[in-house]
């Protein structure tokens, strides 16, 4: 239904405004409806957990959307490994640069790591789903092995990815020699035909 | 090689112990919000006056806890790596166990369950840093038998990883508490990775 869709997304941007300029605690569902120009009722029949609800959709909406612009700009690369050595340090970059994000874990770190567990499962299905066509080329193309399991590789390297971007830990991912260890190694190590 | 002696485990364990484990038990029962200071005295059989002469209070029984929680869990681990027969065996034994303490632990899985925000905070982004490092470090060790001690670390780093998002994080497509299923999946995936050229120093004994 596009014009319902329409409204669900007018609503999501309005969350993340009022989530980017008062916090999660403070916004309201009086808030949304301000900044979304949509009514309070409409809202509640696209949400019926109301404010809760909204937040975790929110989150979600951000998260997607953060994974898209990434891909946009690694749309070009010639094989997944090349892809991924792209992408984790752009990952990392954009992520420390997320203006609402990184508020939220400023302020709302707790209320922001439920929400994203939660949304998790939900994000690392849509990145496996990116992934998986990338596995399938190079497949084709002899770079990965023809018998490997590629549904469960794309999902291994969604969390894993994940994983890195949100807790590099040891790992500096702003170093290329270091990033193609990673992927060429623990990432992809399994599949690849030669590393 | 010095080997570190656990203490023998007595049947009474000391009253310090008792306190820990009866927090424990609390958080497992009724979350951490809701315990209070009197229900751990009272399961552990003890005062609320000599519980304070151990503890200044319920922050400070949490932290104790999850210390000894963690290093018992680590000491486990590490013995289970070292005993194995091959390095494979090592990484399969290491998570099999690891995920089997995680998935059992009452407090943990009711924190995870009703109070996610009490342990997430802890694992999540800048905090999820901090508990990478340390258990890197910790449980490189099991390891070392086969791995050079800073290949020994990442494959820590890797494995707890690994762990939390396929046993704390929902809908894992493989249940590593399963022997079968974890070895599979880890010969499949990880272990390639593991002794690969990013871990030049990597060998496997027959």
């Amino acid at each position: 239904m596009a014009a319902g869709d329409d409204t669900r997304q007018r609503v999501l941007r309005g969350a993340s405004e009022c989530i980017g300029r008062d916090g999660m605690a403070k916004t309201t569902v009086d808030d949304v409806a301000a900044a979304s120009g949509v009514s309070r009722a409409t809202i509640y029949r696209l949400f019926p957990g109301g404010k809760d609800e909204v937040l975790r959709d929110t989150v979600g909406w951000e998260m997607d959307r953060f994974f898209l612009r990434l891909g946009d700009e690694l749309g070009d690369a010639p094989d997944f490994p090349e892809f991924l050595e792209r992408a984790l340090p752009l990952a990392r970059r954009e992520l420390l640069e997320h203006d609402l994000l990184q508020k939220v874990l400023e302020t709302e770190p707790d209320r922001l790591n439920a929400l994203i567990t939660v949304q998790q499962h939900r994000v690392i299905g849509a990145i496996a789903a990116y992934f998986l066509p990338l596995l399938e080329r190079d497949r084709d193309a002899g770079l990965v092995a023809a018998g490997a399991d590629l549904a469960l590789t794309a999902e291994y390297v969604a969390r894993l990815s994940l994983s890195l971007i949100a807790s590099p830990g040891r790992h500096d991912l702003a170093d290329p020699a270091e990033v193609r260890d990673l992927v060429r190694g623990e990432l992809l190590g399994g599949v690849l035909v030669n590393r | 090689m010095a080997v570190t002696v656990a203490p023998v485990p007595t049947a009474r364990p000391d009253t310090g112990g008792r306190i820990r484990d009866a927090a424990l038990v609390c958080i497992g029962r009724f979350g951490l919000a809701k315990t209070t200071v009197d229900d751990i005295a009272r399961e552990a059989g003890c005062s609320r006056a000599t519980l304070y002469r151990y503890f200044d209070g319920k922050p400070a029984i949490v932290r104790a806890a999850v210390s000894a929680e963690r290093d018992r869990v680590v000491a486990a681990l590490v013995e289970l790596g070292r005993a194995a027969p091959t390095f494979t065996d090592a990484v399969v034994a290491v998570c099999v166990e690891a995920a089997r303490e995680l998935r059992a632990h009452d407090a943990l899985q009711f924190l995870l369950a009703h109070e996610p925000e009490a342990v997430l905070g802890h694992l999540a982004f800048g905090p999820g840093d901090r508990v990478l490092v340390a258990a890197g470090d910790a449980v490189a060790p099991a390891f070392d038998r086969w791995l050079s001690p800073d290949a020994a670390t990442r494959a820590g780093d890797w494995l707890a990883r690994l762990l939390r998002s396929y046993v704390l994080m929902p809908h894992p497509p493989v249940d590593f508490t399963d022997p079968i299923a974890a070895r599979t999946f880890l010969e499949l995936l990880v272990l390639p990775g593991l002794v690969s050229a990013g871990l030049p120093e990597s060998r496997e004994l027959p």
